[in-house]
């Protein structure tokens, strides 16, 4: 018989003889309680994420600096001497027609959007989300490769945030206005 | 309908407690019998198996299946576990290198308790990187790509191990059947 066969058949009688042989029964249960320790783990860690997005985007939110009221700036009053002579009477001035849309139109700035630059390398898969319209410094536009003026560099520009189900930034677009 | 270990592996890092259990039920008996095997002690082998399916758990993301099998990732993460505890106990393994004829007598003996464990004190006295291929492709059945797998080397070396590690074993059971 050649040495590669006996040898063959004394590893498969081992072999039969090892088959049944498992891991003593007490190893499951440990485990198991392993695996919940760690899954309650991850869920507090995934809550508290969640919470500090969530947290970190309001105070984004309520940070953004609000619409200044129009300042009414009184006009210098210059002191005239009273006109004697009678006010010539009003000429009639051609009356442009103003339709409401037109109105509308003129009144709000034309929004203009960027395409959405994902934050996240890898994210998990997209349920549902928000989009909160923050302020952040133009600094963050060059992070995701726009270019932006040295000069500019920290001025405020306004910028759409995609928070996710579990609470992460996953994108942003930034926002102009044009007239 | 019966899921792939990978399939299960993917739902026990999201947080399935059935699928983990039942990976673990799947493979445990494998991971165990090899590190018995490779060692000789069974409870190295308990601690061995419950520490490779907690690092499944912490590293099991790190699973990619083009590089081979849930399996294979196991036997790897068991054999890391397995040479860090026969580095911790140097000259347990003993030599047998007596070398003399009479394979027939071994195998009239084989169906003996006896011989089994001869057939074992052989295995465990080869040097680690022969033994560890003997465990996994004669006594675990692995493929040679999943051996390659496991012990993170090109499946030449595989057979070349496999080769030297056969001729070795042989030799030490000639002796072993001549006392």
């Amino acid at each position: 018989m050649k040495s590669g066969d006996w040898v063959g058949t004394a590893l498969r009688s081992l072999a039969e003889h090892d088959r049944e042989r498992e891991a003593p029964e007490e190893v499951e249960p440990r485990l198991v309680a392993a695996f919940r320790r760690r899954r309650a783990r991850r869920k507090t860690k995934t809550v508290v994420l969640a919470t500090l997005g969530v947290a970190a985007a309001i105070t984004l939110f309520l940070a953004r600096p609000q619409p200044k009221p129009k300042q009414v700036v009184p006009m210098p009053v210059r002191e005239q001497p009273i006109a004697v002579a009678a006010a010539p009477a009003p000429m009639p001035m051609p009356v442009q027609e103003v339709t409401p849309q037109a109105r509308q139109v003129k009144r709000q700035p034309r929004e203009v959007v960027t395409q959405f630059f994902p934050l996240l390398d890898v994210a998990p898969p997209f349920e549902r989300g928000e989009l909160l319209r923050v302020t952040v410094p133009a600094s963050t536009m060059r992070s995701v490769g726009l270019p932006v003026n040295e000069d500019h560099l920290t001025d405020r520009v306004y910028a759409d945030v995609l928070v996710g189900q579990e609470g992460l930034a996953r994108a942003i677009r930034f926002v102009s206005y044009e007239q | 309908m019966i899921l792939t270990d990978a399939a299960l592996l993917e739902q026990a890092l999201r947080g399935a407690e059935d699928a983990f259990t039942a990976l673990y039920r799947r493979r445990q008996g494998g991971v165990y019998r090899f590190a018995l095997q490779m060692t000789g002690s069974t409870a190295i082998a308990e601690d061995v198996t419950q520490e490779a399916f907690l690092a499944l758990l912490l590293h099991g993301t790190r699973y990619d299946e083009a590089r081979g099998t849930v399996a294979s990732f196991l036997y790897g993460i068991a054999r890391n576990l397995v040479m860090r505890r026969l580095d911790r106990r140097p000259g347990a393994d003993v030599e047998i290198t007596e070398e003399c004829a009479g394979p027939e007598d071994l195998l009239e003996d084989l169906t003996r308790r006896e011989s089994i464990e001869q057939v074992r004190q052989a295995v465990l006295s080869l040097p680690p990187v022969f033994r560890e291929v003997i465990v996994l492709c004669d006594l675990q059945d692995s493929s040679y790509e999943d051996a390659a797998a496991a012990l993170n080397c090109p499946i030449g070396t595989v057979r070349s191990r496999l080769s030297r590690g056969r001729a070795m074993l042989a030799r030490k059971l000639r002796g072993v059947a001549m006392v």
